[in-house]
Parts: structure tokens; sequence; C-alpha cells
């Protein structure tokens, strides 16, 4: 082997981690380091304003989480929240992009207009939904109501039975215009002359739907799921806004409580080692995800 | 330990960061100063340049600071504090005091207020308030509201009833009131709800001394405020998450015919209600113990500052006769100083004679660590639960006595 | 083609449900825009008062007049659009990365890049800050882009992957035997291929940084301050401006909109259709 081909090897080998290194450096740089630190922070007793106690606890703050009534319930609630946000999410997405991808002659406003709910920054969002709740106020209330539907006002947000769902609407609202988008631009990548194919075959549109669109998109909606399921099990800040966990524990789920307590209580060691519970569940769906892709990817 | 090395290494770096950047104008010392007021449109530029007029030697760079429901705000701080950029001074809450005392983070202004002429343009009581359980004064009060009781002249004149001025009249008022899809008291059990629980719990005889939540008064007075929504049904059904949003905006709908607030809601109020709105104190207990919430904003110098002395200047002229009316304007609240209660005519006076009439029952919540947690966490979520019937009223002040007293 | 449909059922099908859809969508932006143009007295009536008893610009103005919103809206763009290339640039090479080589370690920082985003943001606010400052970035332009890009490259790189992903690497390969060198397929035949993925992550970007809040509200002072966190300052402890509030989300939506207007038309079909034929 002549040195020009060794070194050409090299270079081969070095490749990908060259593609790979500005976004390796920059997150190493910005994520890594506070994540490895609030990691840290989870073996220890350590609240805020008290930094001269703060000291190794081990796993105590797990073993007190777990034995912590509200981290069940709001373990329970995340469940909900997140297969409820991120299933109507996809449907409605998914149903949008479809039709988004037909041709129509006003298509080009359509796109733009759809994408609205997801443009707007969350507190407007909170406190829009709120206002739209709102027992006196509130347009759902009096909609309802003129519709005959109910025959007195509903405090949505106030009743344990409804506020959790009534947050939910507001989250799909919000961000089914991510899924629209993403699968949209998944869509053009479905060669064209398939479908000729099937429709020489005489398929239906539903079953050109299931055995052309569906598998071309596959991929691109099962990673935009995974995506979604991360970024919607971390959000807090509509429920925040909307009614900040109440009432009682009925919209408590498992960041927010994190985030309460270590907000209001500054307990960053309690808070960091709750998040960390979730971050571990979060991590057995990713690896469930890369398991079944795997064979795919490594084809 | 290693937290400690941490903090002494974050605190390095920012050091180093600060000489390398180009000292402003010299000998010139620059004040940089937190502030929330309500209204964006509120600036205190005047402020600012009337001072600097009189102060050439100092500069201020006053900042904004989203307030987000207090978490935001106190978040910021505390931020700062950790990384060891904080301001020279800022805005700060009664609540907090323990939390900075603990840091060590504030700086006495005992030496400082020595040698102030205004100091006594400023009620004792208020520097009694404000004072640190070490006996220092950290805090320069500013401005300050009391929670009292909105009430609807015309409708309690139809009902032929006077304003409330025991428990007693307050839910015949209420029960009066409630009709007709109206209800008497728009309750607050939302965000910030220690201003509603506050005067009838602990003006009803429950106390935050140990033990004093699980007495069999404390524990009467309770289950009596969570009963004006399970029994006697005179609170919309939506109070177990109505923050003051909603209470306010119901009030000015006509939809509730009393509310728990205080004078920072008045240009609202009576902007869609006129003179059908008034204002008293809170009612009292059945032995003729109250409470109401006092609550209070000051300014406060950080032990971190390097230009304490000028930062001193600054928060002591916003504390002056005039310019505190002037600051009071901005914040929407009432002025601190004596001479300028006396001539403030910013509010009707009918709403400024009912925070007058409500301080000597006004008192501020304990100066503990646990108070923010109490505040935001502990008393909500349990009050909501017992408002919504998951859970015994009792269970309530247990969790509450458990706050503070583990 | 996809076949022809007639007026009536295109409208039956297609039209009619798109309008469905959009009422969903944007209902309750409408009802912020009619909040918006209403005067003060409005807002708390009972019952709900749907249209405004005169029609009022008083908020814009204020809002444009007297607080700080314009230069909010402008440092807004300059760090989405900001975020937009900082978080392409990293993220576009370490997805073609993933996509066209096997190597040692491709899996773990997959996985890796996922892992380190599972995280409460609320949570790293703190250390972050910490960071931040020791960097010397506080309240400086770089500084929130880098926080805004960060947290959207492990995002963007999994999307992008699966973009890439789509694209049959037999085009690579084919355009490589034609003696085209690594670059010149990436420019040439990957790229132009993978534009709606691109597009539609650069969308993502902008997105998530033209709607972050915390990260904004702890890292800009007031020298770089976006609209998010100016439109926190409308929130007080006592009052909510709602009508300037409301003008403000009206007018924070409409550059995303119209900058989706123009990049929608590159979300079109049969680029790929043509290119899989060859």
């Amino acid at each position: 082997m002549n040195k020009a081909t060794a070194t050409s090897a090299t270079v081969r080998a070095a490749t990908p981690y060259g593609f790979l290194l500005p976004a390796l450096l920059v997150t190493a740089l910005v994520i890594l380091f506070p994540v490895l630190q609030t990691a840290w922070y989870s073996l220890h007793d350590y609240v805020l304003y008290d930094p001269d106690n703060f000291r190794f606890v081990g796993l105590r703050n797990f073993a007190t989480a777990l034995s912590d009534e509200v981290f069940w319930i709001a373990l329970l609630n995340s469940a909900i929240w997140v297969a409820g946000v991120v299933s109507l999410q996809l449907l409605l997405g998914l149903g949008a992009a479809l039709l988004l991808n037909q041709s129509f002659w006003w298509r080009g406003l359509a796109r733009a207009l759809v994408i609205i709910p997801w443009a707007l920054p969350s507190v407007i969002i909170g406190l829009m939904w709120t206002w739209i709740y709102d027992f006196n106020l509130g347009v759902f209330n009096d909609i309802l109501l003129r519709l005959g539907l109910i025959s007195a006002p509903h405090p949505w947000l106030a009743q344990p039975s409804t506020a959790l769902a009534c947050i939910m609407l507001a989250l799909v609202w919000q961000g089914f215009p991510f899924f629209t988008v993403t699968i949209l631009a998944g869509l053009q990548t479905v060669p064209g002359e398939l479908y000729e194919a099937a429709e020489i075959d005489g398929a239906s549109t539903w079953r050109q739907f299931l055995h052309v669109t569906l598998p071309s998109i596959a991929g691109i909606v099962a990673t935009a799921v995974l995506l979604r399921i991360i970024w919607v099990a971390n959000s807090l800040d509509v429920i925040l806004v909307m009614t900040g966990g109440g009432p009682g524990y009925a919209t408590h789920t498992l960041p927010l409580y994190a985030f309460l307590r270590a907000y209001t209580g500054m307990e960053f060691g309690y808070a960091a080692s709750l998040s960390l519970m979730l971050t571990a569940i979060l991590l057995g769906i990713v690896w469930l995800y890369v398991r079944r892709q795997a064979g795919e990817m490594e084809r | 330990m290693e937290r400690r090395t941490f903090m002494k290494l974050a605190g390095a770096a920012a050091l180093s960061f600060e000489a390398a950047r180009p000292a402003i104008a010299q000998g010139k010392a620059t004040v940089r100063w937190w502030y929330h007021y309500d209204n964006p449109q509120n600036t205190p530029a005047s402020l600012v340049a009337k001072f600097e007029a009189e102060n050439p030697d100092i500069k201020i760079q006053a900042e904004p600071i989203p307030w987000g429901g207090g978490t935001d705000y106190i978040n910021r701080i505390f931020s700062a504090l950790v990384a060891g950029n904080q301001p020279d001074c800022a805005m700060v809450r009664l609540s907090y005091l323990s939390r900075f005392g603990q840091m060590k983070a504030l700086e006495p202004l005992d030496g400082f207020l020595a040698g102030w002429k205004g100091r006594g343009d400023i009620a004792e009581d208020v520097w009694t308030i404000n004072r640190s359980p070490d006996g220092k004064q950290y805090y320069m009060p500013l401005h300050y509201v009391v929670i009292y009781l909105y009430y609807r002249q015309d409708l309690l004149q139809q009902a032929g009833l006077q304003p409330p001025k025991t428990f007693g009249d307050f839910l015949t008022a209420a029960q009066a009131l409630t009709k007709d899809g109206i209800y008497g008291y728009g309750m607050r059990g939302g965000a910030g709800c220690h201003d509603n629980w506050g005067p009838f719990v602990l003006g009803g005889g429950a106390s935050f001394d140990k033990g004093g939540m699980v007495t069999e008064k404390a524990l009467a007075a309770n289950r009596w405020f969570v009963d004006l929504a399970v029994k006697h049904k005179v609170v919309p059904p939506s109070a177990p998450t109505d923050a003051f949003r909603q209470i306010v905006d119901a009030f000015k709908a006509g939809r509730t015919g009393m509310a728990i607030h205080h004078i920072g809601s008045v240009a609202e109020v009576v902007g869609a209600l006129g003179d059908k709105v008034s204002a008293v104190p809170v009612p009292r207990g059945p032995d003729g113990g109250g409470w109401t919430y006092f609550g209070d904003e000051s300014n406060a110098i950080f032990a971190g500052s390097k230009n304490k002395e000028a930062a001193f200047r600054w928060i002591s002229f916003l504390s002056s006769a005039e310019n505190n009316a002037e600051q009071a304007k901005l914040s929407g609240q009432l002025p601190i100083t004596i001479s300028d209660a006396k001539s403030w005519t910013v509010h009707p006076k009918r709403f400024v004679e009912a925070s007058d009439a409500s301080l000597p029952i006004a008192k501020p919540l304990p100066d503990h660590v646990k108070t923010p947690d109490f505040v935001g966490r502990v008393l909500p979520t349990n009050l909501q639960r017992a408002l919504t019937g998951g859970m015994n009223p009792d269970d309530l002040m247990k969790a509450v006595e458990q706050t503070f007293y583990g | 083609m996809i076949r022809r449909r007639s007026f009536i059922r295109n409208l039956i099908q297609v039209e009619i449900p798109v309008l469905l859809v959009l009422a969903f969508a944007l209902a309750p932006f409408a009802w912020m825009l009619l909040t918006s143009i209403k005067p003060n007295a409005d807002l708390s009536q009972f019952p709900v008062r749907y249209l405004p008893s005169s029609t009022t610009f008083e908020h814009y103005r204020t809002l444009i007049q007297r607080t700080s919103f314009p230069v909010n809206l402008l440092n807004s763009l300059i760090i989405a659009c900001g975020a937009v290339l900082l978080g392409l640039a990293t993220s576009v090479p370490a997805a073609y990365s993933f996509s066209r080589f096997r190597f040692a370690g491709r899996r773990t920082l997959m996985t890796g890049f996922l892992v380190i985003n599972m995280f409460p943001i609320v949570l790293l606010i703190i250390p972050l800050f910490v960071l931040m400052r020791t960097l010397g970035l506080i309240d400086t332009f770089l500084g929130v882009i880098i926080g805004h890009s960060t947290f959207s490259i492990p995002f963007s790189i999994w999307m992008l992957v699966s973009y890439f992903n789509a694209i049959p690497r037999d085009l690579d390969e084919a355009a490589t035997i034609d003696g085209a060198s690594r670059l010149q397929t990436i420019r040439l035949v990957v790229l132009p291929l993978v534009m709606p993925g691109i597009v539609t992550t650069a969308i993502y970007v902008f997105i998530t940084s033209w709607n972050e809040y915390l990260f904004a509200m702890m890292l800009s002072g007031e020298t770089v301050r976006p609209v998010t966190v100016a439109l926190q300052l409308f929130i007080g402890e006592f009052t909510v401006q709602w009508g300037i509030l409301t003008a403000g989300g009206t007018i924070i939506a409409l550059p995303v909109t119209i900058l989706f207007l123009f990049v929608q038309k590159r979300l079109v079909g049969g680029l790929t259709a043509g290119a899989v034929k060859s």
C-alpha cells in the first residue's frame, strides 16, 4: 500500500466525523455541559438559596420521588398528555397535509394560513385559550349555549374532569401544523410514477394512500412522531399559563411538577431527579424506535 | 464544597470579563436597576433624568424585567446571583427576604439609613414590617397595596344590605347577591389565592405560628371558607382556577357582586363600573380578629454591587417625597412616604380610604424560606383540591402546617 | 400526472375539507384579531360581544409608537434568521454524514443528540446562564442565536436524516461513477433533491426561535430583547394589557405566515420524480 492510498483511506475514515464536527462542537459546548451539571445536581441536596448546604446524597432524591404521590399522578397525566396530544396532532396534521398536497387555485394561501397556530408564542396561546374557556366571558361557553349543547356555562378549566382535555385541545391546535409541514415535505419525495402505476392497476384512492403514500412517508412520519413525543412530553408553558397545574393536581405533568419544585421551592436537586426519570422513560421510547429502525437504516 | 468552588470559578471568570470591558466615562458610577411595572408604556425615564441632573456623577441603567407571574422576575434575579452578574439594586418582595438572607445576597442599609433625611417620612410600622429577623434593614420601602373588599353599591342597596363588616354579614350579602347566574363572591382559587384565603382563615383564627394552622378554630375557619364554594355555592364554579385576571374580569362584567383585590385594579374596575363600585376593609372574624395581606414592594442593594453608595442614592431618591409619588403613579400602587400619601389624588378617594382603613390588620406573609412554596404551590394545589371536593379541607391546613414546620 | 378532478369533485373532496381545517386553525386567531381592534370597554362585556362596538387601531398605534415593539420585532427577525443559518450550517452536514456513511459510534451519536434534548430546558437555565455569562454572551445576538440554534440542532438533524434517507443512494453512486467529487455530488445531486426537507427544517428552526421565550428572557437584556419577551412585559401583575397584547400577537404571526407563503413553493412534488427516473 503506498502512502497516497493510506492517506486517502484515513481521509475517507475521517470524513463522516468531519461532517459531524460543527454540530458536535456546538451542542457539546452549549447543551452537554448544562445537562451533565443538572444530572450531577440530581445526586445532591441542592437548594438554590442555600448553597452552603450543597451535599451529596446519592440516590435519595430518586427514592423520595418514587414515594411521592404527586410524582405518580404527574406521570399518569404525562402519559395521557403525550399520547393524546401527539396522536391527535398527527391525525389532523396528516389529513391537512394530504389535502394541501392536492392542487387547487388557492393552495399557496391555504398552506401559509394553516401554520399560523404554530407561529404564535406559547404565552399568547395560553392566554387566548384561557380566555376562550372563560366561565363568563369565554366564547366556548357562549357558542355551546347558543347551539343549545349545554344549558348552563361550564367551568372548563376548573373541573378536574375537563381541565386536562381542554389544555390538550389547545396544544393540538398549536402543534398540528408541525406535522402538516413535515409530512407535506415528505410527500414531495413520493415518486409520481408510483401513483400512475397504481392508477393503471385501478387502485382506489384509499388503496393508493395505503400502499403507495403511507409506505413512502413512513420513515419521515415515524421520525416526526418521535421528535414530537419528546417535545410534547417536555412542554409545559401552555399548561403553566392556563391552569398552573390545577385544579389540584389535575393538570400536573412531570415537567410541570419539576418546574414547580425548581422555581417555587428552588429545590434543584429534587427537580433534576424528577426530570431525569422523565428522560429515562423517553430514552426507552427512543431505544424502541432506534431498534425498529436499525435494520432499515443499516441497510 | 464543589458547589462553592464552582461558584468561585464562575465568579472569577465573571470578574475577568468585567475587567476586560472598557470603563464607562471616567469617574462616573453606573447603577444597574431592575424593575417591573404593570403598564409597559410607563417608563422611569423622567425620574432617571431628574436623578441624573441632581447627581451628575451617577448614571442609571434601568431595565424592565418581565414579571411572568412573579416566577420569571425572581428567577432572573436568582440566576444572576448565581452567575455573579446581578444588578446593583432591584425591586424585591418581602416573601424572598429569607432566601436572599440565606444566600447573603443583600447589603444591609442601616449605615446609609442613619444619615438619610427621608427616613422619618416613611412610617415606623413599615420599617418594622420590612426588618429582617437579624434586626437589620435590607429593604428600602417603595410602594404598597392592601387587600380590601370590592363590592357593588347598587346591588347591595337593592338587596337592602350594608357593606359587610363580619364574616356573617359577608355570607348574608353573598347569598343575597347570588341569583340569575350572578355569584355573590368572585373567589380566587388560582394563582395568588392567599390574598382571598388569608382574610377568612387567618382572620378567622389561624396563624403562621407553630401549630397555628391545626387548632380547632383554624380548621373551622378554613372549613367555613371552603364551604362558601362547596356548601353555600356563592362563588362561581370556575373559582378553583380563577386568578386575578378572571376575578377582575368577572367583577367588571357584573357577573360577581363582591371581589377581594386591591387598589392596583381600581382604574380598570372603575372604568367599567363607575360609581356602582366601592370598597371596604375585608370582613372581621367572629371574635373580631382580622387579617389582610400587605402587598409590599421595596428596593434592595445586592452585596456584590461595587457602587453601593450610588445605588443607595438612587433607591433613596425613589423613596423620597415627590419622587415616590411619581414612582407610585408609574406602578399604579400607593406611595409609601407620609407626605406623598397625604396629597395622593391618583386613585378615587373611597379606595384610598378603604386601603388606609385596612392598614391596622394588614400583615405580610411570614418571613420564611418556605413562604414562596406556600404561595406558589402548597396553598393553590390543596385549596383547589378542597374546593373541587377531592380533599378534606382539614388536610389542606395540615399541608400548610407541614410546609412551615416539617 | 395525477388524474384531473372535475370542479365539483375538487370542491367537495378538497376545498371544503381544507376550509374546515383552516376554520379550526384560524378561529382562535380570528378571535385574537377581533380583540385587537376592539375598544377596551368591549372586552369585559357580558354576554360576549363578538363584533367591536367601534373599530379601533388604537392598540396598534400604542404598540408601535409607545413601546419598543418595532425594535423587538427586528431583534426577533435577526435572531431567528441567525438561528436558521447556524442551525442549517451545522445540521445539514451532520445529517448527510449520518445518512450516507456507516461509521463507528454512528448510532450512539445519533441517539446521543436526542438524549440531551430530552431534558426540560427550564431546568438547564441556570447552568446555561452561568456558562453564557462566562463566555461573555449575555445580552448579545450571538448568545441568543447560539442558544436557539443549539436547541433545535438535534431535532433538525433527525428530521434531515429522514429526508436524506428518502433519497435513493444509487443517485449519489451514479454521480460518483460519472466522475463527480463528493462535494460536487452533494451540491448538484443531493442538496437539490433534499430541498423540501431543508426548507421544512429551516421553517422549524425559524419558528422555534421565533416563539422561544424562556431562554430569550434569561439571555437577553434590553439590547437584543425579542418580541416574546417584550410581549411578556404587557402581562403585568395586576393588569393584562389585552388590547396591545392581542395586537402584538397578531403582528407576530404575520412575518412567519408571509415567509411561509414564499417558501411553500419549494414544497412541490415532481422534483424527485424526475430525478429518480434518470
